[in-house]
């Protein structure tokens, strides 16, 4: 298993755009791919399936929210690679 | 809302927000988004389950093809920045989070697919709700959007639609897939029932510079296809069944304006000076959620106006001290350092019934405003209280609407002193705010002086003015005639308040329609206005025309406007002179037509 920790940069959040992207991507990897959301220790974290869009979008994950990417399956190391530089590309968006 | 014309039609208006720029008229053509199809259950008998299956995975391959064809169209037409929209869409239609929780209804429950299509969307959809983030929110109309094309494909329903050549789209909402339907060519305007800054309706208008205006409550119940239909995204109206008066006026302003797409404007963040070096500031008045955008966008140096009554329109009910707090807050962090000002409610009169006006025989000089905010303690104190605690983390300021006399002021300021002091003694933290009253009835304008001393800032309500110092009711066509925002009476009031301000070395900010009006604008600024406050949309415009003029010109014109006797004068005189002195800012369509001898 792979993990790692990002910041949701880009100005509109996990958006459709953003999201659509970002299930693209993660569809291409036979690994299983989770975003996870922390809550406020509640124990109302959450999860997505990263190749869902419609589980991406209802993380609601808007500009700054934290999210760990953790990657399970023969390709992890490489998917993890690939999910991560999205987030650091900004999805490809410029900042307005 | 409406009012009988004199050949007996109702000509009905509706105000919204502008999304695009420019003005159109033309004739209804109602665009269903699909999203409240009626949904029937049917119970299946268990032969019939698998060939229901293939059913709903025929009707969502199909879907996707159209989706497909969509989305090249749109790539074309919008470029593909527009057109990833419908990539998401796709992916929608391939999610097994969906797909198989509608199969899974239809082994389970015996369900038809229409029915377990609703059942699993609007699950998806009461998680959405739930989110936070208006931007993120709204993406649920993506899903709505889906789930309506896979409804259709499974009613074996065409999606051809045959446009004529003047058509202005109504629609509840115009979803996108729909919208990329649509021959655009042939579209003149786009009304929509919902949608906000950030609703694809609201990026594809101003991607293909057509005229949009949203959020006008219950249009597409009204409209019918074929309805002649005036579109003005300049000021955020619609007029159902314009009168031959409105469609003329329409044109003629049509001509000038052009369509042209919004686009940020350069040097918007510089501060605004004349050509002759006086800065004059320009700000926004907002109202509805989805203006909020604009505010940034448009280079508004903070909120002007913050019409505090829409908190009420939009719950149905008094919103509690804690929401009002909520609503304040995110409207001082949205002015920024410029701050905000918050009119206390302005209720009765034309504007939202409170339930405490009933069977006023005359509500525009009834219990409204400052009066009713005064009459009913409870709600004015609970509107300070959420102001004063919001000001702790933002600069907010509050203005008192309807003030005709000295008195007013002083009981409301007691009040908020009162308030002040119990929420220290409560525990809450609050800011300084300053204390302005609005200026939009005669006895005020003759009591400037003394009022000056009383206020910390005049806030020029130029539409009320008008109403109220020339006593005709603006929602009354009848007596149109004789409103007349340019009549010598209205800009001896405006040039006596502003000189009053002066004096007193207090701000005065002047906001109402006729800031928001380029040539009216400069006539503001030629009386000595410095501070102009308008629906956001317009700053571009009046920014553009005001950095191309000098001041002392424009203070030239308003003193010779100040020595004609009657509003025909004055009219008359800024179209020549407007005409004469700035011709490429002010082109003769751009100009009320000379008015018919009557």
């Amino acid at each position: 298993m792979q993990e790692q920790h990002v910041v949701v940069t880009n100005r509109l959040g996990l958006h459709a755009r953003a999201a659509a992207k970002l299930v693209r991507t993660a569809s291409g990897f036979r690994s299983s791919i989770r975003l996870e959301r922390a809550g406020n220790g509640g124990g109302d974290d959450i999860s997505a399936d990263a190749k869902s869009i419609l589980s991406v979008l209802m993380l609601a994950a808007s500009r700054g929210t934290h999210l760990s990417i953790v990657c399970e399956g023969i390709d992890e190391e490489v998917a993890l690679g690939a999910v991560c530089a999205l987030f650091e590309r900004n999805f490809g968006e410029d900042q307005e | 809302m409406s009012k009988r014309t004199r050949n007996g039609r109702h000509e009905q208006h509706w105000r919204g927000v502008s999304v695009s720029e420019g003005m159109a008229t033309g004739r209804v053509l109602r665009v269903h988004s699909g999203s409240r199809q009626h949904i029937y259950r049917a119970t299946l008998e268990e032969p019939d389950i698998e060939r229901e299956v293939r059913r709903f995975q025929a009707a969502v391959r199909l879907s996707l093809r159209q989706l497909r064809a969509i989305k090249q169209r749109a790539e074309k037409a919008l470029g593909a920045e527009h057109a990833y929209i419908f990539d998401a869409h796709m992916l929608m239609l391939e999610d097994r989070k969906l797909l198989d929780e509608v199969e899974n209804l239809i082994r389970r429950e015996h369900a038809n697919a229409e029915w377990a299509l609703k059942v699993a969307s609007d699950r998806l959809l009461s998680v959405y709700a739930k989110i936070k983030d208006n931007y993120l929110r709204e993406r649920s109309s993506d899903i709505e959007d889906v789930v309506s094309r896979i409804l259709i494909a499974l009613s074996g329903e065409p999606q051809q639609r045959h446009l004529t050549q003047d058509a202005v789209i109504v629609a509840e909402e115009l979803l996108p897939s729909t919208a990329a339907e649509l021959d655009f060519s042939h579209v003149r305007a786009i009304a929509s029932d919902a949608g906000g800054w950030t609703s694809h309706t609201a990026i594809i208008a101003r991607g293909l510079g057509i005229p949009a205006v949203v959020g006008l409550r219950e249009l597409y119940r009204h409209a019918r296809t074929g309805d002649e239909i005036a579109v003005n995204a300049l000021r955020g109206e619609v007029v159902l069944h314009p009168s031959l008066n409105t469609v003329e006026q329409f044109r003629a302003a049509k001509g000038v304006v052009g369509v042209r797409a919004l686009t940020s404007e350069s040097g918007c963040e510089e501060p605004l000076r004349t050509l002759d070096g006086v800065e004059i500031i320009l700000r926004a008045n907002i109202e509805l959620p989805a203006e909020y955008g604009g505010v940034k966008r448009f280079g508004a140096r903070g909120i002007g106006l913050y019409r505090s009554e829409f908190l009420l329109a939009q719950r149905g009910q008094m919103p509690t001290e804690d929401e009002q707090c909520a609503a304040y807050k995110e409207v001082a962090a949205l002015a920024g350092i410029d701050g905000a000002t918050v009119r206390l409610f302005d209720l009765g009169g034309d504007k939202i019934a409170a339930g405490e006006t009933d069977n006023e025989r005359n509500p525009a000089l009834g219990l409204r405003a400052i009066r009713l905010c005064l009459r009913r303690e409870d709600l004015l104190r609970t509107q300070v209280r959420a102001v004063l605690r919001a000001a702790a983390t933002g600069r907010l300021d509050l203005v008192l609407p309807m003030i005709s006399d000295v008195s007013d002021v002083r009981r409301t300021r007691r009040i908020i002193d009162e308030e002040r002091i119990n929420l220290e003694r409560e525990g809450y933290e609050t800011g300084t705010i300053k204390t302005g009253a609005m200026i939009e009835v005669p006895s005020a304008v003759l009591m400037a002086e003394k009022l000056a001393h009383e206020v910390d800032f005049f806030s020029l309500g130029t539409n009320d003015l008008v109403q109220y110092l020339l006593a005709v009711d603006r929602s009354n066509d009848e007596v149109s005639d004789w409103f007349r925002t340019l009549h010598p009476a209205v800009l001896h009031s405006i040039e006596r308040t502003l000189g009053a301000a002066r004096s007193a070395h207090i701000p005065a900010i002047v906001c109402g329609e006729m800031a928001a009006s380029p040539a009216y604008a400069l006539v503001l600024v030629g009386l000595g206005a410095l501070d102009l406050s308008m629906t956001a949309s317009s700053i571009p415009r009046v920014r553009r025309m005001l950095a191309a003029i000098d001041a002392g010109k424009a203070r030239q014109l308003a003193t010779d406007c100040l020595s004609c006797a009657t509003a025909d004068e004055t009219e008359e005189l800024v179209r020549v002179r407007l005409s004469e002195m700035w011709p490429e800012l002010f082109p003769p369509e751009s100009l009320p037509p000379p008015r018919q001898e009557w």
